[in-house]
């Protein structure tokens, strides 16, 4: 037992506890601030202080700059059923083909969706439609209309998978008549 | 849209199951038939000597032989002799304290247990049996063991013969052949003598009777000489009795008159002659005698003797010791016709007479009557205003002192019903005049057709004129309402006990269709489908000579009437509902929709078929040399079709080569001509005479029956093939399917034409055949019926041996399975499978089950107005009909259907309502007051 090992050195959580580094003033008078707790303002002043860069007040955009700011919202609108389509596709793809009330379930909003969209194509961009931008907004609807379709398409494809599409001769069987003959023949048993 | 959607569900429905657990024994119905009983083969007998019980035992003029439980008239045990032909005569004897009956039939002596049935020995003779006597012995030493049998046999011009059978073995004890040609008549034993009969036929062409007695042991001749004089015995129709096996056997006969009797005691040669008393001045049309068949039992015999509308009889004594025959009494003179029984209780007879109204007996010592019961209904039923007359009877009589303790007796009603009176009181009987029938049809109840019809024009009018129509006939049926709201409980009640015995006006389905038979003998009667054991009517509508032949062909061609042609007439309609004749104002045609078709009318003749339009001749047919016509079926004239094409897996169509005009006709080697036996299948065009499909098969066993089948665009035929050098004998069902192309989507030279003349152009088929190997021979095919044809089709056949009728669905037969390999996924969408040559009958198919059904000849088949159903109909000597659902029941509830569970839910649920509904009201006021 010839000679003591020095003492470890405190380990990093108690130097953060212990350190009063940024004595920040309690918001409510007496009561002290939890040991560790970096009050707001002091992060605030510090990175100010690292930017060096005073925060000007907001300044409101010009009518260019908000008939850009919509257009480009109009455009996210527009695209938003395409960003779908893949997760559509691949959910039909899973419900299988066979008519079942879940797949027929699946279908029947597949369809919903993007026909209630388009009926309600004038009330979804009525915001973002000025009288300046307004025939740029056309391509936009157009898109619109586009990516709803191509979800129609999805929903049309399912449908023909499921066979309920009348693209076939059978489909049309039940109109067609068997031929009448001209004569008749009777047994007559002797 | 919907036909073509529910084809395909049904379609998707691949029929395993014919019969369902729960439906067997409640859809179907049997009569397990013997035929009507000939009363010299009917007879009580114990089959266990050691027991008192006895049963009826009868071999019945269809060739059945049977045991009937006297008690409640079920059947113990049946068996169908060969040769189920009524002209040959047939014989069924039972010694006194046997367990075994002895039948004798064309010329096989078979005895068979009394108990089971079980057959003990079988014995062919030389020729055709005229006789078969049991011998009962008198000397003891026979006595043990079973009894003897000897059986008389003769060919026409050949000579004839007696055998002894041994009674346990059926062994040949001896043989005995006469000289000369006489005709072998009959056989009688006594306890010392065997005497045969036999007519010679004299020069002038009358008959002599001709008695030769035999010793029982050993065989030889004792004696023998002539009876009756030279030219009193025209034809031996007016032989009315060769007593047997009694202790003075006797012959009697009358002259063609019927005015004098004549008896003589077999044995002696003395000759007793009476005269038969003419009353007023009435003809006898008939003289029976009936006599005790024991050995020890009073040698005293009656004699029966009718006149058109009278009856009366005559008893008569026989002093055993010197031969001669005394009148006794005379029992009176009734009207009406009457049947006579004997029965013995130790050495005494007694005489049960059966009248209309009345049951008497009588000791044959003397004619005080010693027990009367009158009879108030014989329990069955009968046409308007007839009269149901007794035709024969049997009787068993217990005797306490000097009365009848208990009488039973079986009848044969005129009706064609066989009771059993116990008493008076009929307790039941048996249906037998169905195991004759010879013809059958359905039809509907003009109520139900005319409710059919009322929906069928609700239904193919205009939405709003539809709703009209149905709401008056809501408020027409209104006045219906007290009596339902009175039925309502006990309808709630049989709906749930499943034991609805709805009535024919109410049935919506058309489960209630009447079936009406026509018999050989004559008789129409009816049944109710729906409610088979009860005979709606039973009466005469053709008056037929004995053995001859009518043809009856019946048709329903309107609701409530059944039309019936035969060779006694043609066009006599009848209402099925009570089985009035109806007067014929109009001549019936019986094809009915000419439309504006041409008519091409084609009959079959001996050896060729020949067409006539407006009765110029349009084209013949006749089968190759060597080759005679065996049978035609033509396509059936009401024969719906729901679809013109079939849909393949892929959604394309194959489309059916339909054409009304079409036949089936099967020419086949005439068995005289050359060793190879042929069959050739034609399908014929019979507007143009055209053949359109022709498929021959060498090495047929022409014995073996034939069934062929024409529906839709398809047909069926069944054959057995002889065996040969390279392959054993086998049955084979070919089937063959006609499309107009096998092109998908092609729909022929003719397109879609909606006229065609077939004599312009025909075009042919396209045909596609596959065989299948099947496990029995079938002897007659017929195909579901169903109201549109939607359903699938069952392939309905008629297996005689094994007494069952199986329903093969169409898609294990269909003829595009395909050969090699295995199906592709779109064949197996449509159901197909793999072809497999063998084509076993699953036991699910079987739509008799476990009933055994014997002896069926035809099958018929009629739709209900529900589109699932299809009612069979099948006799022969049995009846067997039920109703099958190929497709299963999809357009009604079937039994499985839990009413208890779906009422009990739905109270259960309403319960939960009430309870739950308070809590409910609580909980939202609660909520309301609780502050956020």
């Amino acid at each position: 037992m010839a000679g003591q090992l020095p003492p470890p050195p405190p380990p990093q959580w108690v130097l953060d506890l212990t350190s009063t580094t940024t004595p920040s003033k309690p918001k409510s008078g007496s009561i002290p601030d939890p040991p560790g707790f970096t009050s707001t303002t002091a992060l605030t002043t510090k990175q100010s202080k690292s930017s060096s860069k005073a925060i000007t007040p907001r300044k409101q955009p010009s009518p260019d700059e908000m008939d850009t700011l919509k257009l480009k919202k109009a455009w996210e609108l527009a695209l938003a059923p395409a960003k779908q389509l893949p997760m559509n596709a691949i959910g039909m793809y899973m419900s299988g083909n066979s008519l079942q009330i879940f797949s027929i379930m699946m279908v029947f909003m597949l369809f919903k969706g993007p026909i209630t969209a388009v009926l309600n194509i004038q009330s979804t961009f009525q915001r973002l439609e000025t009288e300046t931008n307004r025939t740029q907004m056309l391509g936009v609807k157009a898109a619109f209309v586009g990516c709803n379709l191509l979800a129609l398409a999805l929903g049309l494809w399912k449908v023909n998978g499921m066979g309920l599409l009348p693209t076939t001769r059978s489909d049309w069987l039940a109109w067609e008549t068997a031929r009448e003959p001209l004569e008749r023949a009777y047994y007559v048993p002797s | 849209m919907l036909l073509p959607l529910l084809s395909a569900a049904t379609l998707l429905l691949t029929p395993s199951l014919a019969v369902f657990q729960d439906e067997a024994f409640h859809i179907d119905y049997h009569f397990a038939l013997l035929g009507a009983p000939k009363e010299s083969t009917t007879f009580f007998h114990q089959p266990n000597p050691a027991s008192k019980a006895s049963l009826i035992y009868t071999l019945s003029e269809e060739g059945a032989l049977g045991a009937v439980n006297p008690r409640d008239g079920s059947l113990v045990w049946r068996q169908l002799l060969q040769g189920q032909h009524q002209s040959n005569a047939s014989f069924l004897r039972a010694g006194e304290g046997q367990d075994l009956v002895v039948s004798g039939s064309l010329n096989q002596v078979a005895a068979w247990s009394a108990e089971d049935g079980r057959l003990a020995w079988r014995t062919a003779t030389d020729g055709v049996l005229r006789d078969v006597e049991i011998l009962e012995l008198s000397d003891g030493k026979e006595m043990v063991g079973a009894k003897d049998a000897v059986a008389l046999s003769g060919s026409h011009g050949a000579q004839s013969s007696v055998v002894r059978l041994d009674g346990a073995t059926g062994a040949v004890k001896w043989t005995y052949e006469f000289d000369g040609s006489d005709e072998a008549y009959q056989v009688s034993a006594s306890s010392t003598h065997i005497y045969a009969i036999l007519l010679h036929k004299t020069l002038l062409g009358y008959l002599r009777i001709r008695v030769v007695s035999l010793d029982p042991v050993t065989g030889k001749k004792i004696d023998e000489y002539m009876l009756s004089s030279e030219n009193e015995l025209a034809t031996a129709d007016t032989i009315v009795s060769v007593g047997a096996n009694s202790a003075s056997p006797i012959i009697a006969w009358t002259d063609a008159a019927h005015s004098t009797l004549k008896v003589n005691v077999v044995g002696s040669k003395a000759i007793s002659s009476f005269t038969i008393d003419q009353h007023a001045g009435e003809t006898v049309a008939r003289v029976q005698v009936h006599a005790p068949y024991h050995i020890n039992s009073l040698s005293h015999f009656l004699v029966h003797y009718e006149t058109a509308t009278s009856h009366w009889a005559d008893v008569f004594h026989v002093d055993v010791n010197n031969g001669k025959v005394t009148k006794a009494y005379s029992l009176p003179k009734l009207a009406g016709k009457g049947a006579f029984s004997t029965s013995t209780s130790d050495a005494n007879v007694y005489f049960t007479r059966i009248t209309r109204d009345e049951l008497s007996t009588v000791s044959s010592a003397s004619h005080g009557i010693l027990g009367r019961w009158p009879v108030t209904s014989f329990g069955v039923v009968s046409g308007i205003g007839e009269v149901i007359e007794p035709v024969h009877a049997v009787s068993e009589v217990s005797v306490k002192g000097d009365a009848v303790s208990a009488i039973r007796t079986v009848v044969l009603l005129s009706t064609g019903d066989w009771i059993l009176l116990r008493g008076g009181t009929a307790t039941w009987n048996r249906p037998e005049i169905l195991a004759s029938t010879v013809a059958a049809t359905f039809a509907m109840p003009a109520e139900v057709e005319a409710f059919a019809e009322r929906l069928q024009a609700e239904a193919s009018s205009n939405p709003v004129s539809a709703y009209v129509q149905r709401l008056t006939r809501h408020i027409a049926e209104l006045k219906d309402l007290p009596a339902l709201l009175v039925s309502f409980p006990q309808r709630v009640v049989n709906g749930f006990l499943g034991t609805s015995e709805d009535d024919l006006a109410s049935d919506n389905f058309g489960f209630h269709q009447i079936i009406t038979c026509a018999t050989r003998n004559g008789r129409m009667l009816a049944l109710d489908a729906g409610n088979p054991n009860r005979i709606l009517w039973n009466r005469q509508v053709a008056d037929l000579k004995k053995e001859q032949a009518w043809n009856p062909r019946l048709a329903s061609s309107k609701g409530g009437e059944v039309t019936i042609n035969s060779q006694a007439g043609t066009g006599f309609r009848y209402n099925i509902s009570n089985g009035e004749q109806l007067v014929s104002i109009l001549p019936v045609d019986v094809e009915g929709d000419a439309k504006a078709a041409r008519e091409v009318r084609f009959t079959m003749t001996d050896s060729a078929l020949d067409a006539t339009v407006d009765s110029k001749p349009a084209w013949h047919f006749s089968p190759a040399s060597g080759q005679t016509i065996h049978s035609l079926v033509p396509r059936p004239v009401n024969d719906p079709v729901a679809s013109i094409g079939k849909v393949l897996g892929d959604r394309r169509v194959l489309y059916k080569y339909l054409d009304p005009n079409l036949a089936l006709l099967v020419t086949k080697s005439s068995l005289t001509l050359g060793p190879s036996n042929t069959a050739t299948f034609y399908v014929l065009n019979t507007v143009s005479g055209a053949i359109l499909h022709a498929s021959t098969h060498n090495d047929i066993d022409l014995t073996s029956p034939i069934a062929t089948l024409i529906s839709e665009n398809w047909l069926a035929y069944s054959f057995t093939s002889a065996a040969s050098a390279t392959a054993p004998k086998g049955q084979q069902l070919v089937i063959g399917e006609l499309f107009e192309s096998l092109v998908p989507n092609d729909r022929g030279p003719l397109t879609g034409n909606q006229n065609y003349s077939s004599t312009i152009s025909t075009p042919e088929p396209y045909t596609l055949t596959h065989t299948y190997q099947i496990p029995e021979a079938i002897s007659k095919l017929a195909v579901t019926r169903t109201k549109q044809g939607i359903t699938s089709r069952q392939l309905l056949a008629l297996l005689p041996d094994s007494g069952a009728i199986v329903g093969i669905p169409y898609n294990a037969l269909n003829p595009r399975r395909p050969v090699g390999r295995d199906a592709t996924k779109d064949e197996q969408a449509e159901g197909l499978l793999r072809y497999n040559p063998v084509l076993e009958f699953d036991p699910k198919w079987l739509l008799s089950h476990q009933r055994e059904v014997l002896g069926l000849e035809e099958v018929v088949t009629s739709p209900a107005l529900i589109e699932s159903t299809s009612l069979v109909f099948a006799w022969g000597l049995d009846v067997f009909g039920t109703k099958i659902s190929p497709s299963f029941s999809f357009d009604i509830l079937g039994r499985d259907f839990n009413k208890f569970q779906m009422l009990g839910t739905v109270a259960a649920l309403g319960v939960l309502t009430f309870v739950v509904a308070p809590l409910v009201t609580r909980k939202q006021v609660d909520q309301r007051w609780k502050f956020l």
